[in-house]
């Protein structure tokens, strides 16, 4: 009639073959489970080990101390409980879920089985499943993706946001990151550069000798050391198009600054992106890293997401990238321009030189000058695209309000520091001049190489010189 | 020919972040910034213009316009922060202390749209004009506290405002009432300049011209003119009696950069410009060209304003004559006097 959730084998200890209703704590099979330990032979300094988080044991002993509630409660014959806090925002099965605990957020609240409604039903059933998966996979040490988890259920879940919230709310609830659960999110973020990756199993993956677009960043705890070989720079991109192109044409060896390494989390990066990111900073701390986002409010607040982490996902650890420099690009990137314009003789400076253009580009860049504008006296700029109009958008009535609110979010804290102040400021002016500009804004019709070479030298110089 | 302006101070770094506006009134010259407090300056005791008071935590996301009435008797100035709080501020005459006087109602339905962009007082300090990301201008009884006039620039604003262009506006990034109390003028995002007539309350000239971005709109004193800026680097001079476009100001050179920044001069005879390449201009309307350029900063200028002209030397060290102050992203203060009859 019922479906039962429990059929679990490790609930099913042989010695007990009548036990349905009565169950024991497994054996752990731990032991075989110990982290890979670097071997004491000599490696080359720049072979970093990645420290392994050791709290799946916590979440193991976490979830089996759960189960050992569930056979105590089958055994007596009480109704199961199983202790569940939502985020306030997330969506669930049932909406009507009592107590609240507005204090974090998070609604207190648990699952019963059997339940009071269907909904609670199903309810039980889908986070009985994937304790049970997650359970599996700690004991078997492998990781199991929440894709993975929702194809192999369709029914049971029937969307794939149900299990990410229930998953993070697990996580929350046990007070584990989801990480320890050894459950993953389908790997987003992109890197590629003269790195060597050595997973934790013996595999290696070269992320220079890939094609174009890429390596798909593995989960964290997977990756055993890393090889930095010789690079300088780390460069998150928010947009992937940029990330291929870099990519592509192997600007992560060909750059004036040195090689590096690229890594893009596509827009607002996941969590994978920000603990590998993370892990880089905590084994590598004298590694550059910058970040290159749009100049506009979804821009910032990638940016925002890296160095301070994500509001739902705050119980999460490990996941701020505090050393992340912002390279741009910035309102100054695209208003540099227009005190260019009014002083011609200013473009031979040495900053400029690497955006020389020909003058048949000027020509056609002067089409849509000012109709009253009197002819130059003196030559024109050889920088063409000397206007913010040439490569600016208004911002649109959702970017103004978006812009508001990260404003607010970084007026929330108490004390600014001088990463969010310049946050600050720069969401200000991107209000005062009503404009957004996107990375295309820098570029030189499409080749963005010079741009980068001259940012990424000149903040390696100002870091060597503090 | 030209006009001489010479620096007369500058105060360093007056704010912690840059200068968003300035608004005078006939004894001091009120800023403010990205940083959450308005400061109050002397513009009649010393040429060093000392700061008289700290309105601590006025906007706590920082403030982007404050307004005084031109030509008004300086007890009222109204403040917007970028949180889209609007605070009306009463100076008490005989202590020469500002304090709050209230903060504007936000709508609790979430259709109407709750925020505010650029503000106008009108000479009498009497009503508010605020202007809105949908293309709105609302018009505010001050003592009264209670909001008199809805403007939309919507789709079909031109034939009188009809409820199907509620809210269908471009921003309205600009705002001006003439001091005679009759015309309100404002700048939009998508080039347009509209006027209204207040007894009326309806549009009476939809300006075109200038097709990109308006920053500014400014009546002249004798309410006979309407200037406009913004993206186009120059000046559109209107008629307000016919709504004509009688002349553009604009620098000769290559494609001239954003003015941010206009304001007319007692007598109206001059035009004070600010643009975000750095350089304040000082135009003969009358004659058409500039007659003044000066070039503290490379940075943006924000915002430039005239003081209020004196007949007598104010203090020691000032001369006589028209003052005029600029500010922006280099968060100082640059005082300039007229160079003439000192």
């Amino acid at each position: 009639m019922y479906f039962c959730p429990i059929r679990n084998q490790y609930l099913h200890p042989p010695s007990q073959p009548t036990a349905t209703n009565s169950h024991e704590r497994p054996s752990r099979p731990l032991e075989q489970l110990s982290p890979v330990r670097a071997s004491s032979a000599r490696v080359p300094h720049n072979i970093v080990i990645v420290p392994q988080s050791h709290s799946s044991d916590n979440a193991l002993t976490k979830i089996e101390a759960l189960f050992e509630t569930i056979v105590d409660a089958i055994s007596v014959g009480s109704p199961i409980t199983i202790p569940y806090r939502r985020s306030t925002n997330a969506q669930v099965f049932d909406p009507t879920a009592s107590a609240s605990n507005p204090r974090d957020g998070r609604h207190m609240d648990s699952v019963r089985f059997p339940g009071r409604n269907p909904q609670e039903l199903r309810r039980f059933e889908a986070l009985f499943r994937i304790i049970e998966i997650s359970h599996e996979a700690l004991l078997s040490g492998t990781l199991v993706t929440k894709r993975n988890i929702y194809y192999q259920n369709m029914e049971l879940f029937r969307s794939q946001s149900v299990v990410d919230d229930m998953v993070d709310n697990l996580a929350f609830t046990l007070g584990v990151g989801r990480n320890d659960l050894n459950i993953v999110a389908t790997a987003k973020g992109l890197v590629a550069g003269q790195v060597e990756l050595i997973m934790r199993g013996g595999s290696k993956i070269d992320c220079a000798e890939s094609s174009d677009s890429g390596v798909l960043l593995p989960s964290i705890s997977a990756v055993g050391k890393i090889d930095f070989q010789s690079v300088k720079w780390l460069l998150v991109i928010e947009k992937e198009a940029t990330f291929r192109t870099l990519s592509a044409s192997r600007y992560y060896t060909v750059s004036r600054a040195g090689s590096g390494i690229l890594v893009t989390g596509k827009g607002y990066p996941d969590l994978a992106t920000r603990k590998f990111l993370a892990a880089i900073h905590s084994v590598r701390p004298r590694l550059l890293m910058f970040a290159l986002v749009d100049f506009d409010p979804h821009g910032i607040s990638v940016l925002r997401t890296y160095q301070y982490g994500s509001q739902r996902l705050d119980h999460e650890e490990r996941t701020k990238v505090f050393g992340l420099r912002w390279l741009g690009i910035r309102s100054s990137d695209v208003l540099l321009n227009t005190v260019m314009t009014q002083d011609c003789s200013a473009n031979s400076q040495g900053s400029q030189s690497s955006q020389d253009l020909s003058s048949q580009e000027s020509i056609a860049y002067s089409v849509d000058a000012f109709e009253d504008e009197r002819p130059a006296k003196r030559p024109r700029s050889r920088r063409t695209k000397s206007h913010p109009s040439d490569y600016t958008a208004s911002l649109s009535e959702r970017d103004r309000e978006k812009a508001v609110s990260v404003l607010r979010d970084i007026c929330g804290t108490a004390r600014l520091d001088a990463t969010e102040r310049e946050h600050k400021l720069e969401l200000q002016r991107m209000l005062m001049l009503n404009i957004k500009a996107e990375i295309q804004a820098v570029d030189d019709f499409g080749d963005i190489t010079n741009w980068l070479d001259e940012r990424l030298l000149k903040h390696s110089m100002d870091v060597n010189s503090h | 020919m030209s006009k001489q302006y010479l620096t007369l101070h500058t105060v360093d770094q007056a704010h912690p972040t840059e200068i968003f506006s300035l608004a005078p009134t006939p004894n001091a010259l009120i800023s403010a910034s990205g940083s959450s407090h308005l400061l109050i300056h002397s513009t009649t005791t010393s040429p060093t213009f000392p700061l008289t008071q700290t309105l601590s935590n006025a906007h706590r996301l920082g403030c982007h316009h404050i307004t005084t009435a031109r030509g008004g008797p300086g007890n009222t100035f109204v403040s917007v922060g970028f949180g889209g709080d609007t605070k009306v501020w009463h100076r008490n005459p005989e202590t020469d202390q500002w304090s709050l006087y209230w903060t504007l109602p936000t709508p609790d339905n979430k259709k109407e749209k709750g925020d505010v962009w650029a503000v106008a007082l009108s000479a009498d300090e009497g009503y508010l004009a605020a202007t809105t990301s949908d293309g709105r201008i609302h018009v505010w009884d001050v003592l009264g506290k209670a909001k008199i006039q809805t403007y939309e620039t919507g789709a079909s604003a031109g034939g009188g405002g009809g409820h199907d262009s509620v809210g269908t506006g471009s921003f309205a990034m600009a705002v001006d009432l003439s001091r005679d109390g009759k015309f309100t003028a404002s700048g939009h995002e998508n080039g347009g300049v509209y006027v209204f007539n207040n007894d009326a309350g309806r549009m009476v000239y939809s300006l075109s011209g200038l097709a990109k971005p308006i920053r500014a709109v400014a009546f002249s004193p004798g309410c006979k003119r309407l200037a406009a800026a913004g993206n186009a680097g120059i000046i559109a001079i209107y008629d307000m009696q016919h709504g004509e476009h009688v002349a553009n100001l604009s620098a000769t050179g290559t494609r001239p950069a954003w003015i941010t920044s206009i304001d007319w001069n007692d007598t109206g005879e001059y035009l004070l410009s600010g643009s975000l390449d750095g350089k304040v201009r000082v135009w003969d309307v009358a004659r058409g060209v500039c007659v003044a350029t000066h070039s503290e900063t490379e940075s943006a200028l924000w915002c430039v304003r005239w003081l209020p002209k004196s007949e007598k030397v104010l203090a020691p060290g000032m001369g006589k004559g028209e003052m005029f102050v600029a500010a922006g992203a280099n968060r100082s203060l640059t005082f300039y006097r007229e160079a003439t009859g000192s």
